[in-house]
């Protein structure tokens, strides 16, 4: 049964299922990024979400008698887009004008997002899950020419990754360079910048602060109706109740792992992306389908709590640069941060095998019955424990990593493998996985730069003393 | 500072009294208000033997009235502790309902539409003989009929034309009229000569004509009574719905949406078993919006209480269900403990993340909560759903394993008692412990309590973990006292809910109760709207946004109260009643906070 996961996860089908399922995590994604940096976080992403995919449901099928198959997606689009701009607007009057606090304002949108779709899908169609009773339309899906199939070598692969994508999946990925376009290289995106890191500082050289976070959260609303038209027109062809199921909040932490720009917040979606998509890839094996719904959530968490960490880190080296002074060596303490961060991953990834172990517990009938999952409940268990056992003095304090460097090489070294070699061995032989990881492991201590560590203790506090 | 205003503040000792007494009288009105409504309402007589068979029925009328009286001492409560901005409070909930009202309304604007559709029959009723003709649709004695504007078609019928071979000088009734009793469609009909005048319209029907014509059911329908056809020749006899009026729209529309909201305002005190739905509903979600207050008063926005209820209905359900071997007064001792400890377990998990690695507790939550019902759901379906159950619901639980009911054929359960406790624990907790202090400290000011000493990280971890109890019980609650088995979907976003309790209690515990009672008192009426006036329940959910958008804009209720303090000067040493609305500060990338 591993065999097909291990052929579907390494094909390029799966990276065009990465590319849809990133696509509605990646536009609002794309939108919290913007009223991030204008310094009014969207909280009702959900809600605009939500209301972007009904009304885009709901208007293009009303509009097809009149305008047609071929008009009514995109009408649908057009006012999908204007109601969640009007609700982003309705957010910015709350808080900007009457002084509401922006995350319950959020909250509040989202719970009338969800509600007001339920209630007038109700109204409309006397159903409250879904619009199956509605003739709905579907975006357009872009058929690559044929003669990229016929290209030498990466022809086929590209061909079955980028044809039969909806239009909102090529609309998300330009809308990456599209939004770095607005930030980086406009007066706008220059005023949005500003308006976010220092608005007083802004407002004193003439720019019109709350001008300038209503547009941010105005095309953050645009950005989240994009992505609720891609569910319900792209990704499935039907609007259902709560059909974003927490996209909207993932999208909040998206940025934050990108590094607050769009191209990493790009790239962070498209983490998401592949966690959604190994989710609904590892369903087809003969486990309990729960499981692998928690990994994208799980990954959101683990994303927050690395974020906080490097910000964190960054602050302490920013201090040592002070201490050091001249003989401050600021690649060694860039590594030091990588490191300290790949010891939380890991600390992270034995978490998750707690929650596993804790679920082969809970409901061992799930898993074959008591006699097949209680050992390998034990043994993942067990596992876990003793890899983060092994890893917290790492993450706890950055001097750990400074003084001991080999210990941490040797950790880090054993927890790669460990990880790697479980993930190769689900697919192939024992040996050659386990020699496979081992190589794989100590690539990566080495790409990360980990042999710095190994001289000891900082070679500025060293050359300062 | 304080939460709780001074009581001391009013100089003139009239007026200090006021409060106090205007709170008993509203405490003792409302009791005897509910309680006379639930027992019927119309005469006292009746309600005294309603009250009388219920008392022989099954013994627990005073049960019922130390419910109602509890429920008074919440509205005590809240008008002592909250005094003037009770007002204030009330004010926006009535405005959150007249915005649901208006809405309603809107989905109600269709309600005139029954005027102007459904089947109907048009028959030419006459003593005449029929005249022969092939192309002819009907003929003398016959009806036809169709259905006007059927929904769900592509192209409905909105009018309709019927002929008929006509001979000089006979003497016809042409009537349009329903096709059934239970069709409202408002009927109007012409009959026009075969030269293409028309010789007679009728849009109604005469008491007389309804006893005369036994077709006719209502003055709806319509007649062209006794009309001498001029001449030989093709009649065509022409009906359709009357047009609708604007007025008509509107007056239907609000007078279906006066209908919804009697049922909406005072459906939960309608009968007694409504009366515990409401009651049940509350209890849940007063101890989640305990749980919710006690982390908005240290300014965290975790809204973890989703998950940490999830795990406390699992964990209470897993020993409600296989608690054989214990004694059997020890079962739900135990349950509740815990379910208490898995909350504060599952509460304690992000407080860490928060506290001690930084991230972002409301993501972090909702991210939890998700998992937390993926396991939930993982537990149910492969451990404790009997094989032959045909849906995904554990097995009921045992006698041991309920609460013990209070109010006979409902489910209102000594889960009363324990909201008491939880709510005075609570209280005392914010109010009275060392914690309690830091958590307030924490939250009104984070640097002072840093320089002060207070290890705020700690308070953080615990201000999540200690609301996880309480949000644990209510799972438990959920579990044993509602539902007695584990179903899925146990809860579909209490925590937000809960959002709204805490905001319109100001966190105050002890004002809790009463928004508590109020906010479910709105749940259950959408309930009995939604069953007995086909509007959907979502509307309270919309009223819910509206509630917490109008708590939150704090200008905007400035703006009212500048406008009530140009028209009376405000007297010096009166408390200032601050909002508790927590701040949620997220990290930018400089790292700084962004919250303005």
């Amino acid at each position: 049964m591993f065999e097909t996961v291990r052929d579907s996860i390494f094909s390029a089908l799966f990276l065009a299922a990465i590319l849809r399922v990133t696509t509605p995590i990646l536009l609002p994604s794309l939108g919290a990024l913007i009223s991030d940096r204008a310094g009014v976080i969207n909280i009702g992403l959900e809600g605009m979400m939500l209301v972007g995919a009904f009304t885009g449901v709901v208007v293009s099928a009303y509009a097809a008698p009149n305008f047609g198959p071929e008009l009514a997606p995109w009408i649908g689009l057009i006012s999908a887009c204007g109601v969640s701009v009007s609700m982003a607007l309705l957010l910015g009057l709350f808080h900007l004008r009457f002084k509401g606090d922006l995350i319950l304002s959020g909250v509040a949108m989202n719970v009338l997002g969800s509600a007001a779709t339920v209630a007038i899908l109700y109204e409309l169609t006397g159903n409250r899950g879904d619009s199956g009773d509605l003739a709905s339309f579907q975006m357009p899906f872009i058929q690559l020419p044929a003669f990229i199939n016929d290209i030498p070598l990466i022809g086929g692969f590209l061909y079955t990754v980028f044809n039969n994508q909806s239009v909102m999946t090529w609309l998300a990925f330009f809308s990456v360079f599209a939004v770095w376009f607005i930030l980086y290289r406009t007066p706008f995106g220059m005023h949005v910048r500003a308006a976010g890191e220092n608005p007083s500082a802004a407002e004193s050289v003439g720019i019109r602060v709350t001008r300038v976070r209503y547009a941010a959260l105005a095309l953050s609303g645009l950005f989240a109706g994009f992505g609720g038209v891609h569910l319900s027109m792209g990704y499935l062809n039907l609007f259902q109740r709560d059909m974003t199921s927490g996209r909207g909040f993932i999208a909040l932490a998206t940025p934050l792992l990108g590094g607050n720009n769009p191209i990493g917040t790009g790239v962070a979606s498209l983490v998401f992306g592949f966690f959604d998509a190994l989710a609904i890839r590892i369903g087809s094996l003969q486990l309990p389908s729960m499981l692998p719904q928690m990994i994208p959530y799980i990954a959101v968490v683990m994303a927050l709590v690395i974020y906080a960490l490097q910000t964190r880190q960054l602050l302490r080296v920013r201090a040592l640069r002070s201490v050091e002074g001249i003989h401050f060596d600021a690649n060694y303490w860039r590594v030091v941060s990588r490191i300290s961060v790949l010891h939380v991953l890991m600390a992270m990834i034995a978490v998750i095998g707690i929650i596993i172990s804790i679920s082969i517990f809970s409901a061992p009938d799930g898993f074959g019955g008591p006699e097949m999952a209680f050992p390998i409940g034990v043994i993942i268990g067990l596992a876990s424990v003793a890899m983060i056992v092994i890893n917290i003095p790492f993450i706890s304090r950055v001097e750990q990593l400074t003084a001991r460097g080999t210990m941490s090489a040797a950790v880090s070294a054993f927890s790669l493998t460990v990880y790697f070699g479980l993930f190769l061995s689900l697919f192939f032989d024992t040996i050659p996985a386990v020699l496979v990881a081992l190589v794989l492991a100590f690539t990566v201590w080495l790409v990360l730069g980990g042999w710095r560590l190994l001289r000891g203790s900082s070679p500025g506090v060293a050359a300062a003393a | 500072m304080t939460p709780t205003p001074r009581r001391t503040t009013s100089p003139v000792p009239a007026v200090r009294l006021l409060a106090p007494l205007l709170a008993a009288l509203f405490a003792i009105g409302v009791t005897l208000l509910i309680t006379y409504r639930i027992f019927g309402g119309e005469t006292l007589e009746a309600v005294m033997q309603a009250i009388n068979e219920r008392q022989t029925a099954s013994n627990d009328f005073a049960a019922i009235l130390l419910v109602n009286a509890l429920v008074g001492v919440s509205v005590a409560l809240f008008i002592l502790q909250l005094r003037r901005v009770a007002l204030r409070v009330t004010i926006t909930v009535i405005v959150a309902l007249v915005f649901g009202f208006i809405m309603t309304t809107m989905f109600n604007l269709d309600s005139a539409n029954r005027f102007i559709r459904g089947e109907f029959r048009v028959g030419i009723v006459t003593e005449a003989e029929p005249v022969e003709d092939e192309t002819a649709d009907m003929e003398y004695g016959q009806a036809r009929g169709d259905e006007f504007n059927r929904p769900g078609v592509r192209e409905p019928i909105s009018e309709a034309s019927y002929t008929f071979a006509g001979r000089q000088g006979d003497l016809i009734n042409v009537l349009a009229y329903a096709a059934n009793r239970r069709t409202e469609v408002d009927l109007q009909v012409e009959l026009i000569a075969p030269d293409g005048t028309s010789i007679g319209a009728s849009n109604f029907a005469t008491e007389e004509q309804l006893t005369q014509f036994d077709d006719l059911q209502s003055e709806r329908d319509a007649i062209i009574q006794g009309i001498t056809l001029p001449a030989d020749g093709m009649y065509t006899i022409h009906a359709r719905p009357q047009d609708l009026q604007t007025t008509t729209i509107l007056g239907e529309a609000i007078s279906s949406t006066r209908t919804a909201y009697e049922a909406f305002l005072l459906g939960s005190i309608s009968r007694v078993n409504r009366w515990a739905v409401w009651i049940q509903d509350a209890l849940t979600l007063i101890l989640v919006g305990l749980s919710i207050s006690i982390v908005f008063r240290a300014r965290q926005f975790s809204l973890g209480a989703e998950g940490q209820l999830y795990f406390g209905a699992l964990v209470s359900g897993a020993i409600a269900l296989s608690g054989g071997s214990l004694p059997v007064w020890l079962v739900i001792p135990i349950a509740l403990l815990a379910a208490m400890t898995a909350g504060f377990l599952w509460g304690l998990l992000p407080g860490i993340l928060k506290a001690y690695l930084g991230a972002n507790e409301l993501v972090s939550t909702l991210m939890l909560n998700t998992i937390a019902v993926r396991f939930y759901e993982l537990v149910l379906t492969f451990q404790l759903q009997p094989p032959e159950a045909g849906y995904t619901a554990s097995a009921d639980f045992p006698m041991s394993g309920q609460l013990p009911v209070i109010v006979a054929n409902t489910q209102v359960t000594i889960a009363v008692f324990l909201v008491i406790i939880a709510v005075i624990a609570v209280w005392l907790l914010i109010t009275r412990t060392p914690l309690g202090y830091e958590i307030r400290t924490v939250g009104s000011n984070l640097k002072f309590a840093n320089y002060g000493g207070i290890n705020t990280k700690r308070t953080i971890m615990l201000s999540l973990a200690v609301s996880g109890i309480v949000a644990g019980l209510a799972g438990a609650h959920l579990g044993m006292g509602i539902h007695r088995m584990l179903i899925l979907n146990i809860s579909l976003g209490l925590a937000f809910e809960g959002v709204v309790v805490a905001l319109l209690a100001r966190n105050n515990p002890l004002v809790i109760p009463f928004t508590g009672l109020l906010y479910a008192y709105l749940r259950s009426g959408a309930q009995f709207m939604e069953r007995d006036a086909n509007i959907s329940f979502e509307i309270v959910r919309i009223i819910q946004a509206v509630i917490i958008l109008l708590i939150t804009a704090e200008a905007l209720l400035a703006f009212v109260q500048n406008r009530r303090k140009l028209a009376a000067p405000a007297e010096p040493g009166k408390p200032t009643t601050t909002m508790e609305t927590p701040r949620l500060i997220m990290e930018s990338s400089a790292g700084e906070k962004k919250n303005v």
